[in-house]
């Protein structure tokens, strides 16, 4: 799926203070790319992963997934682009408690409403995890796992709904290196073997530059690297 | 929608002291709405059964109908229409008129036939004397005298059984002009007495009465069926045609009437521990709405829309709800067995007589289906409602915020 943002803008106001999180940004990821967005702490990139990942409105400028622009005020048609397009993919992998790593790859079947079977869901489920080479932690709560087994699971999470974009939000903020670096392989993987398009936010630059297309983010407009 | 319950059962385990609390607190409410409802059907049932062990629930008194200015008499023909309903015994006719001595006492008269005697034959005892039959016509009339007038005749006017006296009935002619009819009474019996109206009148044989009085139709009718199940439909079929009915069914609806709103206001004040339950799901779901604020971002992102995300809470509501119910019911059925045990031998003193013996062999609270089916949805509907405000605050969160917040 390709993504193009057109003079993306974003302006908040906190407190008395006018924040510009994203100045007129323009981008394009072609199918199945691997783009990184680098910048320090407060530079916009998460910001400009929300508004891509249909979570956060622009105050001004476009966002066309595969040529067809986003209506960012119609709140139906983000939570079924979010359904059926987006994966997520947290820096603190955010899987629910309550629920083993097998139900947590399974959690967002719960929204799509495809009228898959509990086993059939149950099956993709397994499949994901094998992916991701967890297929012997499906019973383990996420309070059992590692940090590097825990981001694992919320890839495969990601994938449950074999979204065409997966919007990566600092993955290995929380990992070690070598345990990030896993994780960033598995990434890669899936932009070059499934075709997946990837948009990942780090302040890593050495190991965003391995990953492939590395855009700076600085005050809210891109640099050149 | 299995899942949906699953996926909600799951999060309510890992709260299992706290959901724990909010079950209890509406069980409590559920339990006390139950208990007294139960006391107030108790002593309904009871009051209806004490009704139905001192009344005839098989006589139905007719009287002539009154509808806006139209007044349906009895006549020969609706007494006859109504003898012939199925399920009716006997449809025993009667008039009343006032006659009065020449000293001036007043009588009242009932002229009655055969039948009313094998309705009320088992109070109108004779003390002594006989039953005149059905020949009594022309004069001296022969008459029963009820247990007060053969006193206040004995006291009066010194006539006892075997005399004879004159009395008159005043009848009034069509220019209004009043006339005078004049007749022999003969006392032949006296009865015993029955402590009630019929203390205070004197019988006479019917068709001798209505030779006098010139009436053209009859003033009551007293209907006798022969179950008390048919009751309600001979007396319908009696009010279909313009005609008023009496029996004890009345009493009994009125208490029925009385009780249910009695219980209805009780259990309504009683159901005020309740709002003490709704507050605490309410409370708790905003907590926990607080507390997965996370959970709700994270589900938005991965697709949830805000019905979803409603639908989750309302689960976990419907299942709060459920449990309270099943809790409460139990619980209302102990409290209603305590408020037996510890309220009955109050009551019992407190009425005595009666009523109070009665109820030594009875239960004062009574459990039906549709008391414990009330319980139970109430505790549901309370639990649902109560979710809905924080269901639709964790709907409304905007992902992004509910996102950073973890």
């Amino acid at each position: 799926m390709t993504v193009e943002t057109r003079g993306l803008t974003k302006q908040y106001r906190m407190g008395d203070e006018n924040v510009v999180a994203l100045d007129g940004v323009d981008v394009r990821v072609e199918d199945g790319e691997f783009i990184s967005i680098v910048g320090p702490s407060g530079s916009g990139k998460s910001t400009f992963l929300h508004i891509v990942g249909c979570l956060d409105a622009p105050t001004n400028g476009e966002v066309y997934f595969n040529g067809a622009r986003v209506d960012y005020k119609n709140k139906r048609s983000l939570v079924l682009l979010r359904r059926q397009f987006i994966g997520f993919v947290f820096q603190t992998f955010n899987l629910i408690p309550a629920l083993n790593a097998v139900e947590n790859v399974e959690y967002p079947l719960y929204f799509t409403k495809d009228k898959k079977s509990k086993s059939e869901r149950r099956a993709r489920a397994r499949k994901l995890l094998a992916l991701v080479g967890l297929e012997n932690r499906a019973g383990h709560l996420p309070s059992e796992l590692s940090g590097g087994e825990l981001q694992r699971v919320a890839i495969a999470r990601a994938l449950a709904n074999d979204p065409k974009l997966i919007l990566a939000d600092e993955p290995t903020g929380n990992l070690d290196s070598k345990t990030g670096q896993s994780i960033l392989d598995l990434l890669k993987r899936l932009s070059t073997e499934d075709k997946k398009t990837i948009i990942m936010v780090t302040h890593d630059l050495a190991s965003a530059k391995r990953m492939g297309t590395v855009i700076g983010i600085l005050d809210g407009r891109l640099q050149r690297l | 929608m299995m899942e949906l319950f699953s996926l909600a059962s799951r999060q309510l385990t890992r709260k299992k002291l706290r959901v724990f609390l909010i079950v209890l607190g509406i069980a409590i409410g559920i339990a006390a709405v139950i208990g007294v409802t139960s006391l107030g059907e108790g002593i309904r049932v009871q009051a209806v059964e004490q009704i139905k062990t001192s009344h005839d629930l098989t006589t139905i008194e007719v009287l002539a109908g009154v509808e806006a200015d139209t007044v349906t008499l009895i006549t020969d023909s609706k007494a006859r229409a109504i003898a012939s309903e199925a399920h009716v015994l006997f449809a025993a006719p009667y008039v009343k008129d006032s006659y009065v001595t020449q000293n001036n006492t007043y009588l009242a008269v009932k002229g009655i036939s055969p039948e009313y005697l094998q309705i009320h034959g088992h109070s109108l005892q004779l003390e002594q004397g006989t039953w005149f039959d059905k020949t009594a016509e022309g004069t001296p009339m022969p008459i029963v005298l009820g247990y007060d007038v053969a006193k206040r005749l004995a006291l009066i006017e010194d006539l006892g059984i075997g005399d004879e006296f004159t009395a008159k009935l005043r009848l009034y002619g069509e220019e209004g002009r009043p006339l005078d009819k004049t007749t022999v009474f003969a006392i032949e019996g006296i009865l015993e007495s029955t402590g009630d109206e019929h203390d205070n009148q004197i019988f006479v044989e019917i068709t001798g009465a209505m030779a006098l009085d010139e009436k053209a139709a009859y003033d009551g009718l007293v209907v006798k069926v022969d179950d008390p199940a048919f009751a309600a439909s001979v007396r319908a079929k009696i009010v279909g045609i313009g005609l008023t009915a009496h029996s004890a069914q009345d009493v009994i609806d009125e208490v029925n009437r009385l009780m249910v709103a009695v219980t209805l206001v009780l259990g309504f004040f009683s159901g005020i521990s309740l709002v003490v339950g709704a507050l605490m799901v309410v409370n708790t779901m905003i907590i926990s709405v607080y507390e997965r604020t996370g959970e709700i971002g994270l589900s938005k992102a991965l697709g949830a829309s805000d019905f979803d995300i409603m639908k989750m809470f309302l689960a976990e509501c419907v299942i709060i709800g459920v449990i309270g119910g099943i809790f409460g019911d139990l619980l209302g059925i102990g409290f209603s067995v305590l408020i037996d045990l510890v309220g009955k031998p109050f009551l019992i003193n407190a009425l005595g007589g009666g009523m109070g013996a009665s109820l030594e062999t009875a239960s004062i609270t009574i459990i039906t289906p549709s008391i414990l089916v009330a319980g139970f949805l109430i505790s549901l509907v309370l639990s649902v409602v109560s979710g809905l405000y924080p269901a639709r605050r964790a709907a409304r969160l905007n992902p992004l915020d509910a996102l950073r917040q973890i």
